[in-house]
């Protein structure tokens, strides 16, 4: 059971950051090299919403990926430990976390 | 009695596979090998999305660290690997949605009995697969289009 609402909960964020990805991909990469001026950037920094878009995108995405990535850890090497794997990656998952958030929230 | 598939004087290839069968384990259809891109794609977005926190420090250094940053990838070298990430987005988003309506049963099809010439699972859906690909291919150009021009 844990493991099916890991699953769904890999299926939610996916959708979510189909849109959000999408959205920054589309902005900072596909649009005017203007975005990614200091100004422009400084300017976004400084926008309360543009700072919950990229907290929501960045704990998305974390999941996303490193639940992907316990998946694939898992098929490779299937007599790992599940529970020091999960707790491992828990302990990554939160430092990169911790110093993407830094960056947003210190700049606003 | 139990028999193991890896040793004996019928050899057959162990069911867990693990990277290896990434590759090849068999008879593979297109959909196995969509498997291997969807994860290939993912570990390189993972690795993508890493360096771009370790880049986004530098805005902590003030403007003309950012500067300094934006003139050093605005080479050809990263334009194209600029564009190598979004075309793995674009698999990578279009291949998961098509798993996840599979996966949750709403594009199996009705059930049929089996009767011969009998038409398994995958293929009944292949058409959302193909269509899949087409999006693919044509988001994939157009991007290219935009990056170029």
């Amino acid at each position: 059971m844990r493991e099916t609402k890991l699953k769904i909960l890999q299926y939610i964020t996916g959708i979510a950051l189909f849109f959000f990805v999408g959205t920054h991909l589309i902005i900072s990469h596909l649009g005017s090299e203007e975005v990614t001026e200091w100004t422009s950037v400084a300017d976004r920094a400084a926008n309360s919403g543009w700072l919950v878009f990229y907290i929501i995108l960045l704990l998305f995405g974390l999941y996303h990926g490193i639940h992907g990535l316990r998946t694939i850890i898992l098929e490779a090497l299937p007599r790992l430990s599940v529970k020091s794997l999960d707790f491992t990656l828990v302990i990554i998952g939160l430092a990169i976390f911790g110093y993407a958030l830094y960056i947003p929230v210190s700049a606003f | 009695m139990t028999t193991n598939a890896t040793s004996g004087e019928n050899r057959h290839l162990p069911n867990r596979l693990g990277i290896k069968g990434w590759i090849w384990g068999g008879n593979y259809t297109i959909e196995r090998y969509l498997y291997t891109l969807h994860r290939i794609t993912g570990l390189g977005l993972l690795l993508y999305i890493t360096l771009h926190l370790v880049m986004n420090g530098f805005r902590l250094g003030g403007a003309e660290s950012w500067t300094d940053l934006m003139s050093f990838f605005s080479g050809p070298g990263f334009k194209f690997g600029e564009y190598l990430v979004m075309a793995a987005f674009i698999i990578h988003a279009l291949n998961g949605g098509r798993l996840i309506l599979q996966h949750l049963g709403y594009t199996l099809g009705k059930p049929k009995p089996p009767v011969y010439p009998y038409v398994d699972s995958l293929r009944r859906r292949r058409p959302i697969l193909w269509i899949m690909l087409f999006i693919i291919a044509a988001l994939a150009i157009y991007v290219l289009v935009e990056f170029v021009t």
